[in-house]
């Protein structure tokens, strides 16, 4: 393939030193590189006929790439595509925004090894980035406003896999909530405009990092939906980290990919296709079959909130892509004009979604070619809903050996049964190696087709952390890795033992360390780390994604569960903690221009008695079986806690005679004015719990999630510390006081908080034999009352980071 | 309107040119790079040798040979952008061996969405639009109110010289002198006065 260059410049000198300068690369590589530069040798300026004929005779037939100097090189060029006679000829040829010299060089580079037309436009364009990045100079952001109804602007992409699956998604979602009509398209390869609105439409776009994109909107709105999406892509989509790819190598086969670290051995299961057979059964007419679509969409919504809800953290994201697909217009036009036109709805959905995956894989990047995965994963949902297919069995014992694994199905799998996993394709980046790494399965991917005859029953070994898979391993083999299995469990196992202990300071305090947990799941997992009890078990998970309440009976069951997974420690059950950011379907709240500062938490729950007389029955009646305390968020005044307290009564009358012995009564403290007025709910109270990540939003006015306010809202700012001592000061000895927000995980804190008066501390599962560590590290030398006269969070981490300079650094800072 | 009638009414735009050619040098080296007077003058010179030499015989092909003699001669942004205007009119005029006033006013109105299409102007940008604009919907009116083109085409020349004179508080948004911003204000923009120039050579030489 033979990519033609053209090079438009005012100045022939400057066109020809451009050249030499670029073919100092390829070494007289052939090259189709014509220039057009300059009315002759000496003039300055550009001919559009020129220009065409430069363009007519640099094409071979595999396209052309324009590289133009400023102003009337590009009204030239442009004028120059009208003049080619050949409308076949001018589809080919691409106008390339890049920089002339730095995108030359890289054109050339591109075009003599071969590479075809966009992707030699796409190199020239990242011309520039290493320039950018050797500066240190951000992305450059154009907006421009042609008029009140039509706003362009344009970003470059920064995310390492470009506009993937999740960054797209974060895209579409956006541009879904903004009060106008957006288009974007990539400039860098010059795609055609499409919907931002629509994922599939969006990923076809083949975004890859150092492309410009460009985004346009029209609507009465539009200035504000560019303005927020150019901030999103400031953000990079507000992705926290690239997708891991694992660089490890070792003894394995070749392709194999280490995707999950760990040692599984154990027989083989295989995971059959996932995509069901279609029965050849005729259209019951477009009506019915277009409800049934429907249904079954519903049906998988709610299956991938619930999957999303019980899988949490950054694994969430997967999930979110998932249901904007979901609701893609692109793949959903197609599957209902094809129920129109009288297909069945299981064929025209399969016939839909295949095409949209066959889109995907005709990308030209590897990551964006697994994203149809992805639709395959979606689909083959929708239909097992459709057909009243059951789910794959997804679960055995043993390594699972599976072509590939849907989302859904990685969330499926037991990590207590599931050794390991084996797929013969697959990436480390896929999702289901992501979710396998979260649920801690060991797992190789990219085996190769062959492990797919392995027979069930066979034994495989394999090592997540080198890719390495044995099938039939010798004595030998298995005993290495038997091996390396014992050893990491016996370090596994030494954190844990030490975990389950108390955590005494050296002062000899115990502190209570608990989990905050938003699933019966997530209490197995607390009860494994060693947690003391559930400091926080956010109910939300019962109620949302769905369409209607949980019921009394729902409620005691799932509550039931959660205590019994953590071996029937204390569970603190906080009463549903919604706002009017997230609505729930059943219960149409208002619009509110700042839900944080409106109908959220208890607030909430008193607007709504009846669900809050339901979830009070349903703690109650659990309270009566096993140690209960109940938690009302987002308190703000005494009134609502006796509201609140007067309904759990009612609640507690209504399941039996007298109170459950156990049940304990607390209120989170996240605003403010409660953290001051301690003292005057101490009375009423056996808890309080400070939620540290939003009482450092409403305390500094700065929320977490906005980048340019972000560095402000740090929980260890002096003004925070001082809102958790005065809780402490104002409890006094009538209540304990514990910490439940993000601030408890942070190793460095914790001496902080305990020295202030906190007793109790609730954190992720995971981080909790770290935080028992730490409470036994905590020395005990009053360190914290002196990081309250510090004048900002980086001098308390400086003082924390040197606890004995602490005096110093304090006179030092308040002086200056 | 024949080709000879249009051949001369370029002579007299040449002519204009060439004569306010520093002026429009001048104009250009307060906000841009000081070549519009000789660039436009260099193209319509050229212009005027090639329509001498090969005498086309119809409007269009009178317009279509100024277009293409443009396009690569002047060399800078007004190049492409008279070069379109030309090019379109030259559709517009169609083959017949000569124009009416309405035939002459609807090749203008190819001649601005040429220009529009091409450098993406819109009004107040300080461009050749500002002045051809206001001309060219002047002309449109007057032939629609029913007056003779003679008059139409005087009313267009008192308002491309409004939109010219507009210019000048404008701060460019287009081309080498947006580069300047704030500063391009206070000066009147070259390419509409030198469009100002190719109306106010119709009203000399073109009668319907």
């Amino acid at each position: 393939m033979t990519t033609g260059l053209v090079v438009v410049s005012h100045s022939r000198a400057l066109a020809d030193a451009a050249v030499a300068l670029a073919a100092e690369m390829v070494h007289g590589k052939d090259l189709a590189l014509e220039v057009a530069a300059g009315l002759d040798a000496e003039t300055f300026g550009t001919d559009a006929v020129a220009i065409a004929s430069a363009i007519a005779a640099a094409d071979r037939g595999d396209g052309v790439v324009v590289l133009m100097d400023l102003g009337s090189a590009v009204l030239s060029a442009e004028l120059a595509l009208d003049l080619l006679e050949d409308p076949d000829q001018r589809d080919r040829v691409l106008l390339c925004p890049a920089p002339l010299v730095e995108g030359l060089v890289a054109a050339v580079v591109a075009a003599a090894s071969g590479a075809g037309r966009d992707e030699v436009a796409a190199e020239a364009v990242a011309g520039l980035a290493g320039k950018e990045s050797h500066l240190g100079v951000a992305a450059p952001v154009a907006v421009t406003e042609t008029s009140a109804a039509d706003v362009t602007a344009s970003f470059t992409v920064t995310n390492p896999h470009g506009l993937h699956a999740r960054p797209a998604a974060r895209l579409v979602s956006e541009a879904r909530d903004a009060e106008a009509a957006m288009e974007i398209r990539n400039r860098t390869t010059g795609s055609a405009w499409v919907p931002a609105s629509s994922l599939t439409k969006v990923a076809t776009l083949g975004a890859l990092q150092g492309h410009e994109i460009e985004v346009r909107a029209s609507g009465a709105h539009a200035r504000q939906a560019v303005d927020r999406m150019i901030t999103l892509a400031a953000r990079a989509f507000d992705e926290t980290a690239p997708p891991a790819a694992a660089q490890e190598t070792g003894a394995r086969e070749a392709g194999a990919q280490p995707a999950s670290p760990g040692i599984g051995i154990g027989p083989a299961w295989h995971l059959r296709d996932s995509i069901p057979d279609i029965p050849d059964v005729p259209s019951q007419g477009p009506d019915a079959e277009r409800r049934r679509l429907d249904q079954a969409l519903d049906d998988v919504r709610a299956e991938v909130r619930r999957l999303r809800t019980s899988t949490g953290g950054g694994e969430a994201g997967i999930f979110d892509a998932h249901l904007l697909l979901l609701d893609d217009d692109d793949l959903l036009d197609d599957a209902r004009t094809r129920i129109a036109e009288g297909t069945p709805a299981p064929q025209a959905w399969e016939a839909a979604s295949s095409r949209v995956a066959a889109e995907f894989a005709a990308l030209g990047d590897p990551y964006l070619q697994a994203r149809a995965a992805d639709v395959r994963a979606v689909s083959g949902q929708v239909l097992r809903s459709l057909l009243g297919v059951t789910a794959t069995p997804s679960s055995g014992t043993g390594v699972l050996i599976a072509h590939d694994l849907t989302p859904a199905e990685a969330a499926g799998l037991d990590p207590a049964t599931v050794a390991g996993i084996v797929l013969a394709a697959g990436s480390p980046t896929a999702h289901g190696a992501i979710l396998a790494r979260a649920r801690g399965i060991p797992a190789v991917v990219g085996a190769g087709a062959a492990v797919l005859e392995v027979a069930t029953g066979t034994t495989i070994a394999l090592d997540g952390r080198t890719g390495e898979t044995v099938v039939s391993p010798s004595p030998a083999t298995l005993a290495a890795f038997a091996g390396r299995a014992t050893e990491q469990a016996g370090r596994r196992e030494r954190a844990l033992s030490a975990a389950t202990g108390p955590a005494v300071t050296p002062g000899g305090v115990t502190i209570g360390v608990g989990a905050n947990v938003g699933s019966a799941d997530d209490a197995l997992a607390a009860a494994a780390n060693g947690a003391d009890h559930a400091g926080l078990v956010r109910t939300e998970f019962l109620f949302l994604g769905r369409d209607e309440a949980p019921g009394v009976d729902e409620q005691v069951a799932a509550y039931r569960a959660v205590a019994a997974a953590l071996g029937g420690r204390r569970i603190t059950l906080r009463t549903l903690d919604v706002g009017g950011d997230k609505p729930l379907p059943y219960l149409p709240s208002p619009h509110e221009d700042n839900p944080f500062l409106g109908v959220r938490g208890l607030r909430h729950s008193l607007a709504h008695p009846a669900l809050l007389a339901d979830q009070l029955t349903a703690i109650a009646t659990v309270a009566r079986e096993t140690p209960v305390s109940v938690m009302f968020p987002m308190v703000s005044t005494l009134a609502e806690l006796h509201a609140a307290r007067r309904a759990l009564d009612e609640a507690i009358a209504r399941t039996g005679p007298g109170r459950p012995p156990g049940l304990q009564v607390g209120i989170m403290v996240e605003v403010p004015a409660a953290a001051l007025k301690a003292a005057t709910f101490a009375p009423h109270i056996d808890f309080a719990s400070i939620g540290t990540n939003d009482l450092t939003q409403y305390a500094l006015a700065a929320e977490r999630g906005n980048p340019a306010v972000a560095a402000l809202s740090d929980a260890l700012d002096p003004g925070v510390l001082r809102l958790i001592d005065a809780t402490c000061r104002g409890v006094g000895s009538r209540a304990t006081v514990a910490v439940c927000g993000e601030l408890a995980a942070d190793e460095m804190a914790v001496p902080v908080l305990v020295g202030l008066g906190v007793r109790s501390l609730s954190v992720a599962p995971p981080a909790v034999p770290a935080v028992k560590e730490a409470v036994r590290g905590a020395s005990p030398d009053g360190l914290a009352r002196h990081l309250l006269d510090l004048p900002d969070a980086a001098a308390v981490r400086a003082a924390l980071r040197q606890p004995g300079r602490v005096s110093a650094v304090s006179t030092a800072r308040v002086s200056s | 309107m024949n080709a000879a009638v249009l051949t001369a009414w370029l002579t007299e735009f040449a002519r204009l040119v060439s004569s306010h050619r520093d002026l429009l040098t001048e104009l250009d080296s307060a906000i841009g790079d000081a070549d519009h007077g000789s660039n436009l003058d260099r193209g319509m010179t050229a212009v005027l040798a090639t329509l001498e030499k090969e005498s086309p015989p119809t409007p269009a092909a009178v317009l279509k040979r100024t277009g293409m003699t443009l396009v690569s001669t002047v060399g800078g942004a007004s190049g492409p952008l008279y070069g379109t205007a030309f090019l379109r009119m030259a559709t517009a005029a169609g083959d017949d061996d000569t124009l009416d006033g309405p035939g002459f006013a609807k090749a203008l109105r190819a001649a601005l969405d040429g220009v529009v299409a091409r450098g993406k102007a819109v009004a107040g940008d300080k461009t050749m639009y500002d002045a051809l604009a206001p001309a060219v919907d002047a002309l449109d009116a007057a032939l629609a109110d029913g007056q003779p083109f003679d008059e139409a085409i005087d009313a267009a020349l008192r308002a491309a010289e409004q939109g010219r004179e507009a210019t000048t508080p404008m701060v460019a948004r287009k081309g080498r002198a947006s580069y300047l911003g704030e500063r391009s204000a206070g000066h009147q923009d070259p390419g509409a006065t030198s469009v100002t120039f190719l109306i106010a050579a119709a009203a000399a030489t073109l009668s319907g």
